[in-house]
């Protein structure tokens, strides 16, 4: 067999395992909320998941594979000598498998994006010397890994913070949430369709403008909006969550009169001689209707409320987890397959250009990696991660996810290689801020930047001495 | 690789109503104490308010747990300080209680008659005012889940109301108490005097504390 067959065999093969290794460890970033919550059985949170990362793998894959494939260093400078590249690459991928391996056996926190972009810096570095790495692509990619998390915190804060002015603090919470929920459809769906269409899709060939892509968003968006709000209100969706049993008097106007009673006092204190007086015997008045109609208010029945809150932010949750899975399988897929393509592209070609494409079939055998690591393990994960995130309740992990899922499919369109999970955690941490969580273990920002610190040198170390292993195999 | 599952600490919430339920067999304990006073020898006391110690204990060691087990990384939706302050005056009411046992097997109670009825119906508002106070505790689950707004804030407020409005009848009962013993109090040896006057106080103290309870929990909330 020729050199570069079995060059091309390993390469696919690594790749393969990467994706496999994608798919079985990081999916359940994106499902196991939902598993968590009880929103989606096992069984159907697996599939929606291999549909939807294959498809973000699929549509919108192309754009981080190909800075990965070209854009981190100078390919430029090994026009020359194209076997060093393809080794270089291949040791890039063997590398980052092996060092994954290494950190998972001691269960350190790694993440796959910064392994291979660590690992390509470090092949780029000791073989084409400091000129070969694109150092200012290169700053861009640690910028977006700083800005993401804190953009993907914002977001989630954000939305939490309106589900809790408009639902949590409302006086009837499962009404305020049927009428809420067309616009927070609204909302998902066009946020989702123009952070997908905003530059056109290139596997498509479908070349759009901004006006465009927002008109197309708007459009979707819009019906959602009106499909919510059709079977909201028609009580197609959630017929089962009667309205409350009447009290006599609606709470409000028990707040009402103790906001007059508040003002009333303010009075009292403030005024002397006969207001004072006055005031006085008004405040002993208010106060006794207000204590008679609090007992005729029925306050008590109504905390149950948050639970069928819970119950229709299910449906969103799902919504958003599949926007998760998607957004991940968009920007993960460049981390088995980048590298791969880049190979294959030397092989067949004997150049790398700053032009070559990532080929389609090459993302759909990445997007086939994920799913088969989805199938094989990434289940079990999906079910040990659901259990322990039971805290993420519908409306949090509705927010958390969105912001997340946001903030990854943009960067996926930008062509820049983000950690998902570090953007899971930010948004997180945004819902934590609004006092949504109960506890948030903070070491784990601890864990963030040192596997920041310890990941890219250790790949890039790992890397070149893959490098020089198979440079002692193939050129000889 | 990195678990988002990491990122979720041991909640301490569940263990706070855990403590405050130990808290509660202290309570129980005394109740029964004070329910059957007039039948009991001097024996059966001790062995009860024995019982009363150990359960002190016991609440001591689930307080110590909670506080070893809240790291400084630990981000909670309240403030650290906010908790352990909510934690360690849980705690105090069970202290209270055990004080109020121990004075009653320092030595037999005189003129037990005169003053029973007080006693026993200022024990009592005493001990309403702690159930109030510990119903607020349960309903953290309610108010972790509206994120300490809304309704449920509301329906708290009103429950710190009513721990208020308990805690003042329990003072109107003790200021009773304390005029019958100052006017019968004559004939009363001066350690029984004294007993019977601390005895009051301590009692008092336990609405007095589910009062701060109740207002600190009130502190958390966010109300319009």
């Amino acid at each position: 067999m020729e050199v570069e067959t079995v060059l091309k065999i390993l390469t696919l093969l690594i790749g393969f395992y990467m994706a496999w290794n994608i798919g079985a460890n990081d999916v359940s970033n994106a499902m196991g909320t939902s598993v968590g919550s009880g929103a989606l059985t096992l069984r159907r949170a697996v599939i929606l998941a291999a549909i939807l990362e294959f498809s973000g793998a699929y549509f919108v894959g192309a754009n981080v594979s190909e800075t990965v494939q070209h854009g981190l260093i100078d390919t430029s400078l090994f026009v020359s000598q194209p076997l060093v590249l393809i080794l270089g690459m291949c040791g890039a991928l063997f590398g980052t498998g092996i060092w994954l391996q290494i950190a998972s056996y001691f269960g350190w926190p790694v993440s796959t994006t910064h392994a291979i972009v660590g690992a390509i810096i470090g092949f780029g570095w000791a073989i084409g010397g400091v000129d070969a790495v694109r150092w200012s692509e290169i700053g861009t990619i640690v910028s977006s890994w700083i800005i993401s998390p804190l953009i993907a915190g914002v977001i989630s804060f954000i939305i939490f913070s309106i589900l809790q002015k408009k639902i949590l603090f409302a006086l009837d919470p499962s009404e305020a949430t049927r009428k809420l929920l067309p616009y927070l459809v609204f909302i998902v769906l066009a946020t989702f369709t123009l952070s997908l269409l905003f530059n056109g899709l290139k596997n498509l060939h479908l070349v759009l403008s901004f006006h465009k892509a927002l008109l197309i968003a708007f459009l979707v968006g819009g019906l959602g909006f009106v499909i919510a709000h059709f079977l909201v209100r028609r009580r197609i969706l959630f017929p089962e969550l009667s309205p409350i049993p009447p009290s006599r008097h609606l709470p409000q106007t028990v707040i009402s009169l103790e906001k007059a009673m508040k003002h009333l006092q303010r009075v009292h204190v403030a005024s002397f001689d006969q207001t004072h007086e006055k005031v006085g015997k008004l405040l002993n008045e208010v106060q006794e209707l207000s204590l008679t109609l609090k007992k005729e208010t029925s306050f008590v029945e109504r905390t149950s409320e948050y639970r069928s809150v819970e119950k229709m932010f299910i449906f969103l949750q799902i919504l958003s987890a599949c926007f998760v899975a998607f957004a991940h399988g968009a920007n993960d897929v460049a981390n088995a397959i980048g590298p791969v393509s880049a190979v294959l592209d030397i092989i067949d070609q004997g150049v790398l250009t700053q032009a070559s494409p990532v080929p389609t079939w090459l993302l759909a055998f990445g997007g086939i990696g994920i799913v088969v690591g989805l199938a094989t393990w990434g289940w079990r994960v999906i079910e040990t991660v659901g259990k322990k995130i039971t805290e993420l309740t519908p409306t949090r992990g509705f927010s958390a996810e969105f912001g997340a899922a946001t903030t990854i499919l943009i960067a996926s369109k930008l062509g820049l290689p983000i950690s998902t999970t570090h953007c899971l955690v930010g948004a997180v941490l945004g819902v934590g801020l609004a006092r949504g969580m109960r506890a948030i273990n903070l070491n784990m920002i601890r864990d963030i930047i040192l596997s920041w610190v310890i990941t890219i040198p250790a790949s890039a170390i790992v890397s070149i001495i893959a490098f020089y292993i198979l440079k002692a195999i193939f050129i000889r | 690789m990195i678990n988002i599952a990491r990122l979720f600490g041991k909640s301490p919430f569940a263990p706070l109503q855990n403590h405050m339920q130990k808290v509660a067999l202290c309570m129980k304990k005394l109740s029964a104490l004070f329910e059957s006073l007039h039948k009991m020898d001097a024996d059966k006391i001790e062995k009860l308010v024995t019982d009363l110690s150990q359960l002190e204990h016991e609440a001591d060691l689930t307080k110590n747990d909670i506080r070893n087990h809240l790291p400084k990384s630990l981000f909670l939706p309240i403030d650290r300080a906010h908790f352990l302050e909510i934690l360690s005056i849980q705690d105090s009411i069970a202290d209270e209680a055990e004080a109020v046992g121990i004075l009653l097997t320092l030595r037999p109670l005189e003129e037990f008659d005169n003053f029973h009825a007080g006693i026993l119906a200022l024990y009592e508002k005493n001990a309403e005012a702690f159930l109030s106070a510990k119903k607020i505790i349960e309903e953290i689950d309610e108010l972790l889940e509206s994120s300490f707004g809304g309704i449920e804030a509301e329906k708290v407020k009103a429950m710190v109301e009513q721990t208020a409005f308990m805690e003042h009848e329990a003072d109107k009962m003790k200021r009773k108490f304390m005029k019958n013993l100052f006017a019968k109090g004559d004939s009363l040896s001066v350690p029984a005097f004294y007993l019977w006057a601390k005895l009051a106080e301590n009692i008092g103290a336990i609405s007095h504390i589910s009062e701060r309870l109740a207002n600190r929990i009130r502190m958390i909330l966010e109300l319009k």
